[in-house]
């Protein structure tokens, strides 16, 4: 899977970089080799996109492929211009996908198209249906291959399944009880099936997280100690939702003698 | 410094580029100036600041406490602290009191761009009013149906001289001083409008937004609204010299002639609900039968109202044009009255989904460039301002004012002065001073630092040379 992924996006323009994606990390969850101050910061953003993709936690009771979250690609790679920029030429490239969360505070989810492919085909392979069969399949290679935003319009989503073949709006119904869909005034946003339980996890992390800092008296912490605490409500690692709060601007990092140190942002 | 002089007058360095460095030099130094001091007689939140267009000398501010004043920000009318601190008191002030004065919040006072002769002032009791200076008399009214957030002239017109008003109501209306009458109404937003701007290349172009998130340009010699902004639309940074034929582009056009071609009975409807003006706004029926639609003849000027496009998520609380006319600067802040699309988004999560955005006004994209900003005010419209060269902007971020650079979107300064949130700013390029108004009914001046020894022989000596058109 890491290999199919480093394929695809070697495809692109001046990216020609030998490393090697896999991790010792993947085999050994209980351990945290790479501290989270030692990769904070990535020079590039394919390279904190793999990197991150890589230690994304292992969740037992969904499966899920690794996706990233905007905010963590903000809190790694100084410049967010550039992390915008090379942002939408991945995307453009078709190397990743970008999704709306609806966790409000704008959040994007960011994952690589062969992964959210692999998604979908775990989540079609459970709805043994016999009409709803050709649906994905047309989904997969019409809309999904060339409408590369966030959203599309009923009008434009029609034209595309079309393409495949007669299109009832039963279909469009079976999409969205799949979840590859959410349907909204006029238009559907694209989504992540099977997502919502760590979605919900994501939401109730960075309650604790932030709520657990706001309790101590001086609202900080080292960052190294923080990412040993584990997190009761949530199946994403600590690691996972400090880089979502440091880019998201609810907390901040602070360079002292003995490491990085973490605080709530007041604003 | 002088080592510049010499080269200007070799020729080494051209004037032009001097002036420009001495003027960033002072830009980037600003701070709150420690000899001018502007006496504010509100008494209430001042939302609007500008300084008069012809010659940069007279500062005119609108309150909520439907008071407008003028200072003379050139001229001290007193000094103090030993004639090293001028103060500067306004030179009139219109408030409630005055015969045709407004009732409510004035929520923009813009100067007539042709000469301080008159000035516009837009309110939240549905007037506005078009004052006399030098009588402090209302020479002209006009009644909106709904409150008043913004107004604007065009300050490049020879032809026009039309007030733009972007109100509570869907419609955009343009009022005519020369004729006392409205002369276009301007459909295509969904919800109030927040913000108007001519644009500064062509004073036929008007960009608004709207709290629906839509940012709109209209050219007022034809129907409907030639662009709408799309935040999907993006460019990666300046525009390539060569026309690229890329998939958005394509995109763009696809989009708006499928709209076009699909046309029912719906928009008809929903043009006539926007006729009736403001109030209920409900969204339109999400099912557009996929069969057997309604060839129905709209006019190609109102193909635009169908763009459901949206430059934010998020209603537009400022925009702001460059002076070279060739890129846009869009702030817009989480509004928690969802309308439409909005739906799904988590109502309760803390509203820090404020951001700036950049769009090239030629191809209509998003550049792409990530100013960082946490938090804007909500729910009022705030006045952002550029440097001359286009190169800083200053934004009003709750009781500070942010400076950011342009094209990479870094911060390159922060003031903090106010006592409360920050309404306005005005920066005066000739002077290189920044005004800023907040809710803490104070007007602040930031200025390059000024040696204390230069104020000495100036001072409240007769000057014969303190004169106005």
């Amino acid at each position: 899977m890491d290999k199919t992924s480093e394929e695809a996006s070697s495809k692109g323009k001046k990216r020609q970089r030998d490393q090697q994606p896999t991790d010792p990390q993947t085999n050994q969850p209980h351990h945290q080799i790479f501290s989270l101050e030692d990769n904070l910061s990535f020079t590039d953003t394919l390279v904190a996109l793999r990197m991150m993709r890589a230690q994304f936690p292992r969740i037992d009771k969904v499966s899920i492929q690794p996706f990233i979250l905007r905010s963590q690609l903000y809190s790694s790679v100084k410049d967010r211009t550039q992390v915008d920029r090379e942002l939408e030429s991945l995307r453009r490239e078709k190397v990743v996908r970008i999704f709306k969360l609806n966790t409000g505070q704008d959040d994007h989810a960011i994952m690589f198209l062969d992964d959210y492919l692999n998604q979908m085909e775990n989540v079609v392979k459970r709805l043994e249906e016999k009409e709803g069969d050709q649906v994905f399949k047309w989904f997969r290679t019409h809309v999904i291959d060339s409408k590369l935003e966030p959203s599309i319009e009923h009008q434009e989503l029609y034209t595309l399944l079309s393409l495949g073949g007669m299109v009832k709006d039963g279909h469009i119904s079976l999409l969205i009880n799949a979840g590859l869909l959410l349907i909204d005034p006029n238009m559907y946003w694209f989504a992540i099936p099977n997502i919502g339980s760590v979605l919900k996890g994501l939401s109730q992390g960075r309650k604790e997280v932030l709520s657990f800092l706001n309790r101590r008296r001086y609202k900080e912490m080292m960052l190294a100690s923080m990412e040993k605490k584990c997190l009761r409500f949530s199946p994403l690692d600590m690691r996972f939702h400090l880089r979502d709060l440091i880019g998201s601007g609810h907390l901040k990092t602070v360079q002292t003698s003995t490491g990085l140190l973490v605080r709530v942002s007041k604003d | 410094m002088w080592k510049e002089i010499g080269d200007r007058e070799r020729g080494i360095l051209r004037p032009k580029s001097f002036t420009t460095r001495i003027k960033s030099n002072r830009i980037r130094t600003l701070q709150i100036s420690n000899h001018k001091d502007i006496v504010s007689p509100h008494r209430a939140s001042i939302n609007s600041l500008q300084v008069d267009l012809t010659e940069g000398r007279y500062l005119l501010s609108g309150a909520a406490d439907a008071s407008a004043a003028v200072y003379d920000v050139q001229r001290a009318t007193d000094y103090e602290g030993g004639g090293l601190i001028a103060k500067h008191k306004c030179l009139f002030v219109v408030d409630k009191q005055h015969e045709h004065g407004h009732k409510y919040a004035i929520s923009s006072a813009i100067w007539y761009p042709v000469d301080t002769g008159l000035f516009i002032t837009g309110s939240h009791d549905h007037h506005i009013n078009v004052w006399d200076t030098n009588t402090t008399q209302v020479v002209m009214n006009f009644k909106m149906p709904g409150k008043v957030y913004r107004t604007a002239m065009s300050s490049l017109a020879t032809t026009h001289m039309l007030i733009a008003a972007g109100t509570e109501d869907v419609q955009v209306r343009l009022c005519d001083i020369a004729s006392g009458a409205f002369s276009h109404t301007l459909s295509g937003h969904r919800d109030g409008v927040m913000t108007v701007e001519w644009s500064t290349s062509s004073e036929w172009v008007l960009v608004t937004g709207g709290c629906d998130g839509a940012i709109r340009f209209w050219d007022i010699r034809r129907a409907g609204c030639f662009l709408v902004l799309d935040q999907s639309h993006s460019q990666l940074g300046r525009r390539p010299t060569i026309p690229e034929h890329s998939a958005t582009n394509k995109a763009l056009t696809s989009k708006s002639l499928s709209s076009g071609q699909n046309l029912n009975a719906k928009p008809r409807a929903q043009q006539r609900k926007l006729a009736n003006g403001n109030g209920t706004k409900q969204s339109p029926v999400g099912r557009m039968p996929a069969k057997g639609s309604l060839r129905q003849r709209l006019h190609p000027g109102m193909l635009s109202s169908l763009d459901r496009a949206t430059a934010h998520y998020g209603a537009v609380t400022g925009l702001k044009a460059t002076e070279d006319g060739m890129y846009l600067l869009s702030a817009v802040t989480r509004s928690y009255v969802t309308k439409d699309s909005m739906h799904l988004l988590d109502p309760e999560a803390a509203g820090s989904d404020s951001r700036l955005r950049l769009w090239d006004v030629e191809s209509g994209c998003n550049t792409l460039v990530n100013f960082e900003t946490v938090r804007l005010q909500a729910g009022k419209p705030i006045q952002l301002a550029t440097s001359q060269d286009s190169a800083l902007v200053f934004v009003p971020c709750m009781t500070a004012v942010k400076a950011f650079d342009v094209w990479s979107g870094n911060t390159s300064q922060t003031f903090r002065g106010h006592y409360e949130y920050v309404n306005s700013c005005w920066f005066s390029s000739q002077e290189q001073e920044l005004y800023t108004g907040g809710n803490d009914k104070q007007i602040l001046v930031w200025s390059p630092p000024r040696l204390i020894a230069d104020e000495g022989d100036e001072g409240p000596a007769q000057d014969r040379d303190n004169w106005s058109d």
